[in-house]
């Protein structure tokens, strides 16, 4: 049983931050939450995703699990105006979802979820170092990168305390240097790993630019990244395996 | 064997292989002249030429109205096979200035037609065309000319296709036999259902190589019989590497990964290839350093030309801008390999083109080079970074230039699985 209303820049929201890196999802639909969590088809960015039964303007669920086409899915909700109301149901009998939008209404035809790619176990990592700044920061040092290189270092300059997000080019460099001053938070540890511009950047696109993300950062460790949305009854945890010199 | 012998040992070949080699690079000049010659004498009364096809060559400018060709070795008919682009040039050692010798003596009989327009022509030019490109040995043609040969040579700036000879426009030809066709390719031919790419597919599983799939592509004889299309030799060329490379990366998908580090190193007309492959989920990168004086170098002035281009597990999806086609030539060569073994790797392929590199070949020779490089010895390194440093010594361009410029030298690509045993990044 699943049955749920919902604003529709909350569900958009939600559905962005998975579909940056997947085409296919479980939802899973608890009493207390709605989750998902993926990883893209190469094992190396993950997302996990919550949203407070609190988040909707009324959620009823019983455990159950559905497989969705993220695209089609994200079509449908396009589809709302902001401040419209998503109206979703499941029909046990058919295996579809019913959604209604301001007297729209679509019949989404739901995926076997056994037959969507295994949801992925979580690495537990203990970072040393955690910095925490406002998404339109990350954009900036993301979006200033990408003029130069494929791929990105994060690293924490310890004694200066200091995060810095760099791309070596061909000929070019880019360095954003955010000392403690301009950032909300720093706890400086070891911590220096090379990433995709690829991956970073569909995740960067997910993440809103008002947002406190979260940092978690070690030296050639996969990078966590933390925000909220839905006025903090949504959380994502973005999770990043990083380019590696020494092996 | 440790890499650095390895390395000592590839010098030493190195050394040998120069001191034999014939420099007879600019005897090509005296070859162009005569050709005039020997087709004059070989030019009957009426313009109707009697020769042996071993290929076809279908032009790229001005498509879809297409410049559609019939090349033939006129007067040197005995030997059409070698004229014919393979593997088996490599094999036998050919010289740039043999390349550009046997190019040249093809004579290119073409006519203008339009790239759509072949699903239903089986007879005239396009169909006596087909018949050329789909049969397994030269094929006895006669065509008769409009013009006499210009004599021209079109060389390619893009790295792709072999030098082209003179040519001259055509009125008509005619086969003059029955030409033979091998089962799987009449097979491809008749079956007008069939998608392009699983037809490829097919052929090169039957033992077709990727130079005899290319020629039937380029001559429209494979596809969904409204999607036949005359296929410009050049993008076909690309278009069956990537089309085999992308079978092939999903035969190792899931295979076990190759357990060391491995240095493969090839060499021939003045192109080194550094193969190294590293444990892990697939990733391949090309890099180029193209030497001031190679025929590549667009601003020799500026030093060591380098392009590069990269693909992670589930491939590229923009065209390679920097490495055309040699990106695809040469991953062809190393997934043959890696899915011959059932391994898969990261792949990182260092192409060093020295000023030895005077005339473009075609994309051939970066194919069969990185195809043989896994031939006889390779060198070991502990890690990939060793092997990175150990190569970048013997490159033209220093290690901080080439991490500049390299996806892989700069970092390989981790997946989170390998971080699952939950450790503490601090110590």
């Amino acid at each position: 049983m699943f049955k749920a209303i919902v604003s529709a820049s909350t569900l958009q929201d939600a559905l962005e931050s998975v579909s940056v890196l997947v085409d296919e999802c479980k939802i899973r639909l608890n009493e207390e939450e709605l989750a998902i969590r993926a990883v893209d088809p190469a094992n190396v960015g993950m997302v996990d995703l919550s949203l407070e039964a609190a988040a909707f303007e009324s959620y009823e669920a019983d455990g159950g699990v559905i497989g969705v086409n993220l695209a089609r899915l994200q079509d449908i909700a396009g589809m709302a105006n902001s401040g419209d109301l998503v109206h979703l149901e499941l029909d046990e009998e058919t295996r579809k979802l019913h959604i209604e939008i301001d007297g729209l209404s679509y019949t989404l035809a739901l995926i076997d979820p056994d037959s969507i790619r295994q949801e992925p176990d979580i690495p537990e990592l203990d970072l040393p170092a955690e910095i925490v700044l406002e998404g339109a920061q990350i954009d900036r040092g993301i979006t200033a990168a990408d003029m130069v290189s494929d791929h990105i270092r994060l690293r924490v300059d310890e004694a200066a305390e200091a995060f810095s997000i760099e791309a070596e080019g061909d000929t070019d460099d880019v360095d954003l240097n955010l000392e403690r001053d301009d950032l909300i938070d720093l706890t400086a540890g070891p911590a220096d790993s090379l990433f995709s511009l690829d991956y970073l950047k569909d995740m960067n696109k997910a993440i809103p630019k008002d947002a406190e993300v979260v940092v978690e950062l070690g030296e050639e460790f996969p990078v966590k990244l933390h925000y909220s949305f839905a006025e903090g009854m949504g959380n994502v945890t973005f999770m990043l395996a990083p380019r590696i010199q020494s092996e | 064997m440790r890499l650095d012998e390895f390395v000592e040992l590839e010098r030493n070949e190195r050394a040998e292989r120069r001191r034999l080699a014939e420099r007879k690079d600019y005897a090509i000049l005296d070859h162009v002249e005569t050709f005039q010659d020997r087709f004059e004498e070989s030019l009957s009364g009426d313009s109707l030429v009697g020769s042996v096809s071993p290929s076809i060559f279908v032009g790229r400018a001005d498509y879809p109205n297409v410049s559609t060709g019939i090349l033939s070795p006129v007067g040197r008919e005995d030997q059409a096979d070698a004229f014919r682009t393979s593997g088996a040039w490599y094999e036998e050692g050919v010289s740039i200035a043999d390349v550009f010798e046997r190019r040249t003596s093809l004579l290119n009989s073409n006519r203008t037609a339009a790239a759509t327009d072949v699903h239903d022509a089986w007879d005239g030019w396009l169909g006596t065309q087909r018949e050329v490109a789909i049969a397994d040995r030269p094929v006895d043609v006669e065509i008769g000319l409009d013009s006499t040969p210009d004599l021209d040579l079109d060389v390619d700036r893009g790295d792709l296709g072999a030098p082209v000879g003179p040519s001259a426009r055509a009125r008509e030809a005619s086969l003059g036999e029955n030409p033979h066709v091998p089962r799987p390719v009449k097979k491809t031919l008749e079956d007008d259902d069939w998608r392009a790419q699983g037809a490829m597919t097919y052929l090169y599983r039957r033992g077709f190589d990727v130079y005899d799939i290319n020629s039937i592509l380029s001559a429209g004889a494979l596809g969904q019989g409204d999607n036949r299309r005359l296929v410009p030799t050049r993008w076909s060329i690309t278009a069956v590497d990537d089309t085999i490379g992308q079978y092939l990366r999903g035969t190792i998908r899931d295979a076990p990964s190759v357990d060391r580090v491995e240095v493969h190193r090839n060499e021939y007309l003045g192109n080194a290839f550094w193969v190294v492959l590293a444990p892990g989920r697939w990733e391949y990168e090309l890099v180029e350093m193209k030497a001031p004086g190679s025929v590549w170098n667009p601003d020799p002035e500026a030093g060591t030309y380098l392009a590069a281009a990269h693909e992670g597990r589930e491939g590229r999806t923009a065209y390679v801008e920097e490495t055309a086609g040699a990106y695809y030539a040469a991953r062809l060569g190393a997934l043959e390999h890696l899915s011959d073994r059932g391994r898969q790797a990261k792949v990182l392929v260092l192409r060093h083109v020295s000023d030895e590199y005077w005339g473009p070949v075609g994309v051939w020779q970066v194919r069969e080079t990185v195809r043989d490089a896994f031939e006889g010895e390779h060198g070991t390194a502990e890690t990939f970074g060793d092997a990175v440093r150990g190569v970048a010594d013997h490159l033209p361009i220093s290690l901080g230039d080439l991490r500049r410029k390299s996806t892989m030298a700069a970092g390989l690509q981790t997946d989170l699985s390998s971080f699952l045993g939950g450790s503490d990044a601090s110590t």
